[in-house]
């Protein structure tokens, strides 16, 4: 191979056939492979032109064509997605009460004074995410809980229902606020949560309930009676106006006997 | 989510902020991330005095916000077809008017 020759030095024509110069100059000897940029060849550069990369163009472009619809997109091959939904799934069901706040961010001292305080009463401070959330509830019977998860929310849960001491604590802090809760499968608002922390404890309700049934069982034998009992006490006491008429006047027996004795 | 917490409000101005909503209906997020949104410890650090309080309701009313003024002016926000950043930027213009006034006049006093 010649080395290719840079512009500005033509070929030594051989003097006679056969007689190739024995140096063949190259100006500023710089070789084939430099450090810096150096200018291709015209032939070279004709055929990289022509060997250039035309990329495929199909015959229609794809904005012409009806689009194309991606069904699922999202779905939940996401293993740790899989894993919340089912916490959330069991949180539901081993605790008797939800309650669901509105959480504003909170200095981080008093979310662990909140925690401990509820810890306490065997109250538990979740936190999922909405788009987890969502998608248990609304394939469990809780769909009226749906409209509760928007922005940013916080799970207590308990397997106890000790909603007085939960309010107390929630009121000593501004920044979470309780909007709704579960309890025992009982969608419940705030509202509804004040009254039922108003509600006596199960055990003084039913001791309430008891007594007021049994009142009027315990009346029956006494009104079945009432009636025979009226007629003894009245004939005791015909019978002793008797025994006293007799004593005070023995002089008349046969005539106050008569007349009470056809009564 | 990134621009409401961006909108920084002064809230010197303003002497207590109650918002009122009822979580059961659906128009109530843009109320609910306002609220989020003013509890931000930014927003708090300007004015410790300002009372923010959470009205919790079941009876179906519309989601409110209800903004007292130091200087007795009263700004009700009725949020169920406001966005979020509505809320905070009209809050946060009238705070800034407030504050340049109050600062008007307290240049005015001591020249």
């Amino acid at each position: 191979l010649s080395s290719p020759l840079p512009s500005g030095l033509s070929l030594p024509v051989p003097l006679s056939a056969g007689w190739l110069p024995a140096l063949q100059l190259v100006r500023r000897g710089s070789k084939a492979v430099t450090r810096h940029w150096k200018a291709m060849h015209f032939q070279r550069q004709k055929l990289m032109a022509v060997t250039e990369y035309v990329a495929p163009r199909p015959a229609i472009p794809p904005r012409c064509l009806p689009p194309k619809k991606e069904a699922e997109v999202v779905e939940e091959d996401n293993g740790y997605v899989r894993l919340l939904q089912r916490q959330v799934e069991e949180a539901f069901r081993d605790n008797r009460m939800i309650a669901v706040c509105q959480y504003n961010s909170m200095p981080g001292e008093d979310m662990v004074l909140l925690r401990h305080y509820l810890r306490k009463h065997n109250i538990e401070v979740k936190f999922f995410l909405n788009e987890i959330v969502r998608p248990v509830l609304s394939q469990s019977k809780y769909r009226n809980l749906l409209p509760l998860f928007v922005a940013r929310n916080i799970l207590l849960v308990s397997r106890e229902t000790k909603a007085k001491e939960m309010l107390r604590v929630l009121k000593a802090v501004p920044q979470v606020n309780l909007l709704g809760a579960c309890i025992d499968d009982t969608i419940l608002s705030r509202q509804g949560v004040e009254n039922f922390a108003k509600l006596p404890s199960l055990e003084v309700a039913q001791g309430q309930a008891v007594g007021a049934l049994s009142l009027l069982p315990s009346q029956t034998s006494s009104l079945l009676q009432r009636s025979s009992a009226h007629l003894t006490a009245l004939l005791d006491q015909h019978i002793r106006r008797l025994q006293e008429g007799k004593e005070e006047s023995p002089a008349q027996p046969s005539p106050a006997q008569s007349p009470q004795g056809a009564h | 989510e990134k621009m409401a917490s961006k909108i920084h409000v002064v809230l010197r101005p303003v002497k207590s902020i109650v918002v009122r909503f009822c979580p059961f209906e659906s128009n109530v997020e843009s109320t609910r991330n306002f609220l989020g949104c003013i509890n931000h410890k930014k927003i708090q650090a300007t004015n410790k005095n300002c009372e923010v309080t959470a009205d919790v309701r079941h009876d179906g009313s519309e989601p409110l916000v209800d903004v007292m003024f130091v200087d007795g002016d009263r700004l009700i926000m009725k949020g169920a077809n406001l966005t979020t950043t509505e809320m905070l930027t009209a809050l946060g213009t009238r705070c800034n008017a407030k504050e340049i006034k109050e600062e008007q006049k307290s240049k005015k006093k001591s020249p």
